[in-house]
Order: C-alpha cells, then structure tokens, then sequence
C-alpha cells in the first residue's frame, strides 16, 4: 500500500496545482497585449432634457475620442469625469471635444449645465478599454467555485 | 420743525430710492411664463437697475436694436445690470439662449418715456419703412426661381471671365431689389455676354452678390445666423435643424391626412408641447429652387416681418438693419461658392 500512497497524492495535488497557478495568471496577466495603434473615434451624442443619446460610449485606451455634442432642446454640456474635460452646446450650436483616452476604467459623463428639475439626474459613461477587473472577478470567482466543489466533493475512494 | 425735516427726509429718501431701486426679472422658459415682470418702463437717462434671475435652465438677455453685449442666466447665478436709455421708445428685450423650441417668443418690452423736445428729436430720426414694403414686395407669394444652375456657381470664377458689365448690375439698389434668376436671365440677354456658357453667366451672378459684401460682414452673418437660425435651418441650412423635428411633428398632425401617421419626433408621449398654430418645415436655404427666386430685401422682409402662420419668428424689433443686411449676405453662401475670393476691400 505505501508504495501506491505517495503517487496517489501527487496526482490528488495537481488540480491544486492547477487551481492555484490560474488564479495568479488571471489576477496578474497584464492584458490586454497592446493591439495596433488604434484609430480615431467621433461619437455624436445627443442631449436632450434629461438624457444623453447614446449614454454609454464605449472606446479603445489611447483613442482619439471626438465627442460632437448636440443639444436638442435647451443648453447642455457635457462634463467627463477623471478627465476634467467639458462642452458646453447651445441648440443649433454642435460642440465639439476631442481628447486622448489615456485612461482605462469607467467614466462617469454628466450634464455641466443646469438643464432643468431632473439636470443631476442626466448622466452617461465613458467606457476606456476593455473591463479587466470585471473579466477577472468573474474568472476568480469560477475558480473559486471550482476549488470549493473540489474540496467538499463527496470522496467516494479510501 | 420736526414735521419739515421728517417731511423733506421722506421726499429725498423717496427720490433716492426711486432712482436706486433694483427691478427683479425672472426668466423662465416661454411655456411656464417666460420674463416675469415683461413690461418696464424708464424715463431717458434714468438708470433702469435690474436684476436678472434664470429659475429653471440658461437664458440669455438682452435688448433689442442696441449695442448692448448680451447676458448670460444661469440658474442660481443671478446678474446684476443697469441700462440707460438716451432715446424714448419702445425696445424689446428678449432672451440670447435657446431654452426650448418657443424660445424666441420669450420677449418683454422697456418703454422708454422722455420729455416732448425728445420725443419730437426723435420723431424726425424715424428709420423709413423696410425696402421690402417700398418695393411693394409680398412676402408670402411663392418665389420659385425659373431657372437654376447645372452646378453651385463659383464667385472666383468671375475673375478669369474678365468681363466689362453695364454699369447698372454693379448697383446696390440693383442687387437688393433683385433675384439672382431674374439677374441671371438679365444677363443672359445681354449681347456683350452672348459668348458665355449658361453656366459662366451663373458664376458671374455669385461674384456679383459677393461683390456686395464684405468678409467681416459674412462673419457678422454667419455669428447671428449660428446663434439665431441655426436651431431649426440647421447647421448647413439645409432646415434640419434640431428643432425642426418638433416643427414638422406639428406640421404633420395637421395635415387633414396625416392624421393617424405616427410624428417623427423623439418626445414622448403624453408631453405636451404649444407651438402654435400651423407651423411650417423650416426653409431649406440650399434648395436653389426658392433660394435663386427671391431677392435679397425680399429675404430681409422675411426676417423683418417673420413669417405670417409658420412658426417663423419676426426678428424686426431685435436686429439692427446692418444685422438684417448681413444675415441676408450670410444666406447666399448656401448657394453661391464664395471661397478664395480675392477681395481688395
């Protein structure tokens, strides 16, 4: 029997292994791979009390982003978030912003000119670059499922 | 002596508080009231203090036919100004911001009162009638161009035509009372110019309209008309302007048979919207069709007068007749190509 017990663990252990080596290789991979130089992006976004059109905008980091700004009603701007960027458009007037998105994350856009009753309540989203942390909590937390399911799974064998 | 003084304190502290008080104007959008107080009056060269107070979104102030710079209300941010009138009359203010599509009727009046000599000095400065009613022009005939170009005529083409023109189509007069179809066929007839092709007699015609203004006088056009225009004629004048939406929305529920089509427009429902009666699609200024058929005081008696029954807002007692003039100069840049020309003004 003994000379079968130390195989046997080695090969118990290796999911371990396994388990262990992708829970650092999805926490700390530095992703994604910079892809070719991306191009120039122009979102036009319409505003109108008390919303944006499109609210969410999703770009690549390291775009050229030009946000046309056209307000419908009365006047809007726009203010970005952690960029510190901001437009002001009047009715018949399109503003235009261009800037880098250098950084990577989520950005909250609100209106920077009060626009009515609901005016706090007009906002949007700069998404910068692909969600890493979204993409590795849900990879962390399947192997955690795993790992969980491996150490309380019912052990029919010895 | 008590009573003396206590009286003569109360008529000076009257007097004094009369020329210092500070009228308080809310702004508001048109449909919810618009200027609050929209009636003032001042007597000439006393100082009118107001204090001015957006309630609800940005509006812009200022008055009418002066050289006064225009306000800017933001909410919460309220302004403080003091006007002086030099002359009695009636002026206009109005708001400078779009705050909805019934912006423009957000107007209010300062009567300006003043002694008999003023009055009668002014009396004698009276601007004459707008050339439109001198010409006797009806401002609502259709004015459908009988003829177009093939192509945008170009101003600078003009130059290597090097061509020697009656004197009379260099005329101010001859251009303000003139539709650039009806110079055209002018033209077309004239037997020096039989050697040029159709399409040369038009780039003759632009250049003969860009002759009559200036640059900066295209600039001052192209300011009032962004600032003015541009929310329903749209951008690139083509009448697609932001406004325009609810302005065809209204147009095609009151088509008899468009009842049951469903609007354009974005608002939702149950909102209601008061437009007024009637309104019209706003006029595509780079149609040539209605663009080469009317005259420049034609299009000024338009702007002057507004237009009666389609939602055109009239601009008579807020733009200066230079400022009417350089809209107008603005106007043909939808047609007329005026880019490079040389301009030795």
């Amino acid at each position: 029997m003994y000379s079968t017990q130390i195989p046997v663990k080695i090969v118990r252990s290796w999911p371990w292994i396994a388990i262990i080596a992708s829970i650092l290789v999805i926490a700390f991979t530095p992703l994604p791979l910079k892809a070719s130089q991306p191009v120039a992006r122009t979102v036009r976004v319409e505003a109108r009390s008390f919303e944006f059109s499109p609210s969410v905008i999703h770009v690549e980091q390291g775009q050229q982003v030009t946000i046309e700004l056209i307000a419908t009603d009365v006047v809007h701007g726009i203010y970005v978030d952690g960029y510190g960027h901001e437009i002001i458009a009047n009715p018949g007037q399109t503003a235009t912003l261009t800037f880098i998105a250098d950084k990577s994350g989520s950005f909250r856009l609100r209106c920077s000119v009060t626009c009515g009753a609901l005016h706090p309540f007009m906002i949007g989203k700069l998404n910068v670059g692909v969600n890493l942390l979204f993409y590795r909590a849900i990879g962390l937390s399947v192997l955690a499922g795993l790992a969980g399911f491996m150490l309380f799974r019912p052990r029919n064998e010895q | 002596m008590g009573l003396i003084l206590g009286l003569f304190a109360t008529v000076v502290g009257a007097r004094w508080l009369d020329r210092h008080k500070v009228i308080e104007i809310h702004a508001r959008m048109p449909e919810n009231g618009g200027w609050t107080p929209a009636d003032l009056s001042v007597k000439v060269g006393q100082p009118l203090r107001l204090r001015l107070v957006s309630d609800d979104v940005t509006h812009g102030f200022a008055v009418g036919q002066t050289a006064w710079e225009a306000l800017d209300l933001y909410p919460g941010k309220p302004v403080e100004t003091t006007l002086i009138f030099d002359r009695p009359g009636k002026y206009v203010f109005y708001c400078t911001r779009w705050c909805g599509i019934n912006h423009w009727r957000m107007r209010g009046v300062i009567e300006v009162y003043g002694d008999a000599s003023t009055m009668q000095n002014s009396d004698t400065t009276t601007p004459e009638s707008p050339l439109y009613r001198r010409l006797a022009i009806d401002l609502d005939a259709p004015h459908d161009a009988f003829v177009i170009p093939e192509s945008q005529p170009i101003a600078r083409k003009n130059i290597a035509l090097n061509v020697r023109l009656p004197a009379k189509y260099l005329l101010r007069d001859y251009y303000l009372a003139t539709a650039p179809s009806s110079a055209w066929q002018s033209l077309r007839e004239e037997p020096s110019l039989a050697s040029l092709s159709d399409q040369q007699i038009w780039h003759l015609v632009a250049s003969l309209w860009r002759r009559q203004t200036s640059q900066n006088e295209l600039k001052e056009g192209e300011k009032l008309y962004r600032t003015n225009c541009a929310a329903c004629h749209g951008e690139t004048g083509a009448g697609d302007g932001v406004m325009a939406r609810w302005l065809a929305a209204s147009a095609a529920t009151e088509a008899p048979d468009a009842e049951h089509s469903q609007p354009s427009n974005q608002h939702t429902p149950g909102e209601t919207v008061i437009i007024g009666h009637s309104t019209v699609v706003p006029t595509d200024f780079t149609n040539p069709h209605t663009m080469l058929g009317a005259s420049p005081a034609l299009l000024q008696g338009k702007i002057i007068r507004g237009g009666m029954g389609t939602g055109m807002p009239y601009w008579g007692p807020i733009f200066t007749e230079e400022q009417t003039w350089a809209l107008v100069a603005y106007l043909w840049t939808f047609q007329f190509d005026y880019s490079q020309v040389e301009t030795n003004e």
